[in-house]
C-alpha cells in the first residue's frame, strides 16, 4: 500500500471569466485538480480551451474569478520563483548572456557570486549547453534558447515547473530531442512538472497523467493515467500500449474539437 | 577599413576640384578661398593653440546641456512609461514644446538667464530633452510583456522591473534618441553662439565671417564638421559595444 | 467628452502659468502670464504687424523646400538605382550630415546678401539632406521584381524612373519631405535671427533687444503655429497623395 502522495498543487473550483453580463467570456469553469510531488502532468485540449489561461493562473499572472489555487498549502497570489515557467518563445533576456540568463533568478534572490556561478554551471551541464555560456540569445537556435529557458526556470529551484507549449515553435527533430531531455531531467528528481500542449503524442509521451480539457468554456473532461514507462529515444509507434493510449486521448480531444466547431 | 577609405575618394575628388578651380582662377578668392588656404588657416589655428579654448567652451556648453538632457530625459521617459499619472502630467508640456523650434527660444532664455553660459546650456538641454524622452518612452512601452512576466516569475519585484528589465530592453531605442540629441546639441549650440557670445566655435565662425576673414571662417566650419563627425562615430562605436547583444540590421 | 479630458492637463498647466505670472511670483516682464501673451498676439494680428514677417518666413521656407524637393528627389532616386551615383554622392551626404548647415550662415550671407536669397539657399541646402537620403533609401529598397517586370515589357530607363521607381519610392520620399518641412521653418527662423533681413526670426530678436517680452513670446507662438500647421498639412497631403499612388501602382 503506497503512501498518499503529497499534494504540491491544489486547484478547487477555479474559474476564469472575462467581462460582464452579455459580453462575458468564460475561459475556465469548475477546475478541480491536485498534483502530487514529482508528478509529470500534461494538459491537452483543443485551441481556445483555456489551457494557457490555467497555466497563467497557477503562475500568478492572473487572478481567478472563482475558486482557489494553493501551492503546498499556501494560496497563490502573485508570480514567484516557486513556480518556474517556460514560455513558448522569446522569453530570454536578450541583453544577458546564457550564463547571466540562467543565473537571473539567483541574482534577484541575492545569491552571492561564487555560489551563483557554481549553480549556473550545474544547470548548464544539465541542459547540455557547455561552451555556450557567454553567447547571447540571438546567437542561439530555437532549441538552444528553450534549453536556456528551462535552466533559467529550474535554477530557481521551483516547487513546480510550468511549461506552456515550450516546444511548439521548434522543428520535429529538435522537439523530440528536447522532450527526451525534459523527461530525463524530471526523472533525475529535479521537479514536479505541469506541461501544456496541443500535441497528443507529446502529451502521452511525457505525462504520467494526462488531463484532457473540453472546448470553451474549459473544464476538465477526463484524466487518464499512463501506467507504463516511456524510455528516451524510444520508438513510440512500436509500443502498442502507447498507441492505444494515444488514440484514446486523441478521440477524446477530437470530440471537443468537433463540439467546438458545431 | 578598406571600405572606409574608398568612401573618402568622392570627398577627396571634390576637394581636389575645389582647389583646381581656385588655382585656375575660376573661383575667385573673394567668393571662396582656395582649399589650401583654408587648410593652412586651420593648421595655423591648431598650431598656435588658438582653437582650443573655443573648442573647450563650445564642447563644454553642448556637453553640459546634452548630459543634463540625457539623464533627465531617460529618467522621465522611463517613469512616464510606468506611471500613468506622470505620463498624463508631462504629456501636455512636451506637446507644447514639440512644435517650438528650440533655437527660436534662445532670445527668451537670454532674457531669463542672461547672456552667459547658463542660457545656452539650458536651451541645449531643453532641445535635447525631447528626442531622448520620446525615444525612451516609446522604447520602454514597447518592451515585450513576456519579458516582464518572465522577470516576475523569477522573483523580480515590481519596483526593480524598471531597472532590471525595462531599461535594458529599451536601450536600443534610447540609444537612437541619444544619437539624435547629439546632432541637435550641435545645431542649437552653433545657433546660440551666433546670436551672442564672446567665446566658442560659433562665435569664431561669426566673427571671422563678419570681418571677411573667409579662409579662417571656413577653417572653423570644416573643423566643426570633423568634430561633429568624430563625435557621432565615437558614440556609435561605444554604443555598439553596449548593444552587442542586439541584432543590428545595419 | 473623453477627448476633452485629454486637454485637462494642458489646461491646468496654462492656468498655473497664468497664476505664476499674475501673483508676481515671477517678474511678469520676464515671464508674462498667458493671457497677456495671447492679447499681444491678437494685437499683432489686428494691426497687421505680424503679417509681413510671417509671409517672409513662410515663403522662404516653402521656396527652399520646393527647390530641395525638385533637386533632391531625382538625385536620391538616381543614387538608389545607379551604382556610380551612389558611390559618388553617398559619402558626400553622409559626411555632410553631422555638419550643422546653420554654421554656413555667414558664408551664405557673404554670397547671397542679407535678404531672402541667402536664407532660401541655406534652407535648400539643409532640406536637401533628408530628402536625398530618404529618396535614396526608398529607391534602393525596391524589390527587383517590379523593375524586372517593367524591363521585360520594354520600359526605357528614364521612363522606368518616372513610372516605376518614383511611385514605389513615394512613401519613403514623403517621409523625407515631412522631416524637411520642420527643418525648413527652423532654418528660416534661425537665419533671420542671426542675419536679420525681415521675417519672424528677426522680429523676435528685435523685440528681445527692445525688452518687449510679450511680443517676443507672441512671435514664438506664431513660429510654432506655422511649423505645426505645415507639418499637419504635410500629413494630410500624404493621405491624399499616397492613396492615389496605391490605387495606381
Amino acid at each position: 500500500m503506497s503512501e498518499p502522495a503529497l499534494a504540491c498543487l491544489e486547484l478547487s473550483g477555479v474559474g476564469m471569466r472575462y467581462g460582464e453580463g452579455d459580453k462575458a467570456l468564460t475561459a475556465l469553469t469548475s477546475i478541480e485538480l491536485a498534483i502530487a510531488e514529482h508528478e509529470f502532468v500534461t494538459i491537452v485540449g483543443p485551441s481556445g480551451c483555456g489551457k494557457s489561461t490555467l497555466l497563467y493562473l497557477i503562475a500568478g499572472f492572473l487572478r481567478p474569478t472563482a475558486g482557489s489555487l494553493q501551492l503546498r498549502g499556501k494560496p497563490i497570489t502573485k508570480p514567484g520563483p516557486d513556480r518556474g515557467i517556460v514560455f513558448q518563445r522569446y522569453s530570454l533576456f536578450p541583453w544577458l548572456t546564457v550564463r547571466a540568463n540562467i543565473g537571473y533568478g539567483l541574482a534577484e534572490q541575492g545569491t552571492p557570486r561564487a555560489e551563483r556561478d557554481r549553480i549556473v554551471a550545474e544547470y548548464v551541464r544539465m541542459v547540455h549547453l557547455e561552451g555556450c555560456e557567454d553567447r547571447y540569445p540571438r546567437e542561439l537556435s530555437g532549441g538552444m534558447q528553450q534549453r536556456v529557458a528551462l535552466a533559467q526556470a529550474l535554477a530557481c529551484k521551483p516547487d513546480i515547473l510550468l511549461m506552456d507549449e515550450p516546444f511548439g515553435a521548434l522543428d520535429a527533430q529538435t522537439r523530440r530531442i528536447l522532450q527526451d531531455e525534459v523527461r530525463r531531467i524530471w526523472r533525475g528528481g529535479a521537479a514536479t512538472v505541469l506541461f501544456i500542449t496541443h500535441d497528443v503524442e507529446e502529451a502521452v509521451a511525457l505525462g504520467t497523467r494526462i488531463v484532457v480539457m473540453s472546448a470553451r468554456p474549459g473544464r476538465i473532461k477526463e484524466v487518464l493515467t499512463r501506467d507504463f514507462d516511456v524510455g528516451d529515444g524510444e520508438d513510440y509507434d512500436a509500443n502498442p500500449a502507447f498507441t492505444r493510449l494515444k488514440l484514446r486521448v486523441w478521440h477524446s480531444v477530437k470530440e471537443e474539437v468537433d463540439a467546438a466547431r458545431a | 577599413m578598406r571600405l572606409a577609405l574608398t568612401k573618402l575618394i568622392p570627398l577627396a575628388l571634390l576637394l581636389a576640384a575645389w582647389q583646381a578651380a581656385s588655382g585656375a582662377g575660376v573661383l575667385p578668392k573673394s567668393v571662396l578661398p582656395s582649399f589650401v588656404d583654408v587648410a593652412a588657416s586651420l593648421a595655423a589655428m591648431v598650431r598656435t593653440g588658438e582653437i582650443w579654448p573655443h573648442t573647450a567652451a563650445s564642447l563644454g556648453r553642448a556637453g553640459a546641456g546634452f548630459l543634463i538632457a540625457v539623464v533627465a530625459g531617460v529618467s522621465l521617459g522611463l517613469v512616464m512609461a510606468r506611471v500613468r499619472a506622470v505620463e498624463q502630467g508631462a504629456e501636455p508640456i512636451l506637446l507644447l514644446l514639440y512644435p517650438v523650434p528650440k533655437p527660436a527660444m534662445i532670445p527668451l532664455f537670454m532674457i531669463w538667464l542672461g547672456i552667459g553660459d547658463f542660457s545656452k546650456i539650458a536651451v541645449i538641454a531643453l532641445a535635447c530633452l525631447l528626442p531622448v524622452v520620446v525615444a525612451t518612452f516609446n522604447g520602454a512601452r514597447s518592451v515585450d510583456d513576456i519579458l516582464l512576466w518572465s522577470a516576475r516569475a523569477r522573483g523580480t519585484s515590481e519596483r526593480r522591473l524598471l531597472w532590471r528589465v525595462i531599461l535594458p530592453a529599451a536601450l536600443p531605442q534610447v540609444a537612437a534618441g541619444v544619437r539624435t540629441a547629439i546632432a541637435v546639441a550641435i545645431i542649437v549650440l552653433v545657433s546660440s553662439e551666433f546670436i551672442s557670445s564672446e567665446k566658442g566655435l560659433g562665435y569664431l565662425i561669426f566673427s571671422f565671417g563678419g570681418v571677411g576673414a573667409d579662409d579662417a571662417m571656413l577653417a572653423v566650419v570644416i573643423y566643426l564638421a570633423i568634430l561633429g563627425y568624430l563625435l557621432d562615430r565615437f558614440y556609435m562605436a561605444g554604443i555598439r559595444r553596449l548593444l552587442s547583444w542586439h541584432a543590428f540590421t545595419h | 467628452m473623453r477627448s476633452l479630458t485629454r486637454f485637462l492637463p494642458l489646461a491646468i498647466l496654462l492656468a498655473a502659468w497664468e497664476l505664476v505670472g499674475r501673483t508676481g511670483f515671477v517678474n511678469p516682464n520676464v515671464f508674462p502670464p498667458v493671457t497677456e501673451i495671447v492679447l499681444r498676439w491678437f494685437a499683432l494680428i489686428a494691426d497687421g504687424r505680424i503679417f509681413g514677417p510671417l509671409w517672409s518666413t513662410l515663403w522662404r521656407a516653402l521656396a527652399g523646400l520646393a527647390m530641395a524637393i525638385g533637386c533632391g528627389v531625382p538625385l536620391g532616386l538616381l543614387m538608389g538605382r545607379a551604382r556610380w551615383a551612389e558611390w559618388f554622392f553617398e559619402p558626400l551626404f553622409s559626411f555632410g550630415f553631422p555638419l550643422p548647415k546653420i554654421a554656413l550662415i555667414p558664408l551664405f550671407v557673404h554670397w547671397f546678401g542679407v535678404f531672402s536669397l541667402s536664407k532660401v539657399m541655406l534652407i535648400f541646402t539643409d532640406c536637401l539632406f533628408p530628402i536625398v537620403l530618404f529618396s535614396y533609401h526608398g529607391a534602393r529598397g525596391l524589390s527587383p521584381i517590379y523593375l524586372w517586370s517593367a524591363q521585360s515589357r520594354g520600359t526605357g530607363r528614364l521612363r522606368m524612373m518616372w513610372r516605376v521607381v518614383l511611385p514605389l519610392s513615394l512613401a519613403s520620399i514623403y517621409d523625407g519631405v515631412q522631416v524637411a518641412v520642420v527643418v525648413a521653418v527652423l532654418v528660416a527662423v534661425v537665419c533671420e535671427m542671426v542675419s536679420g533681413g525681415g521675417g519672424l526670426g528677426e522680429m523676435m530678436i528685435r523685440s528681445y533687444r527692445y525688452g518687449d517680452v510679450r511680443t517676443a513670446f507672441a512671435t514664438l507662438v506664431t513660429i510654432s503655429l506655422i511649423g505645426y500647421a505645415l507639418y499637419k498639412l504635410a500629413q494630410w497631403l500624404r493621405g491624399r497623395l499616397l492613396h492615389w499612388q496605391l490605387a495606381e501602382a
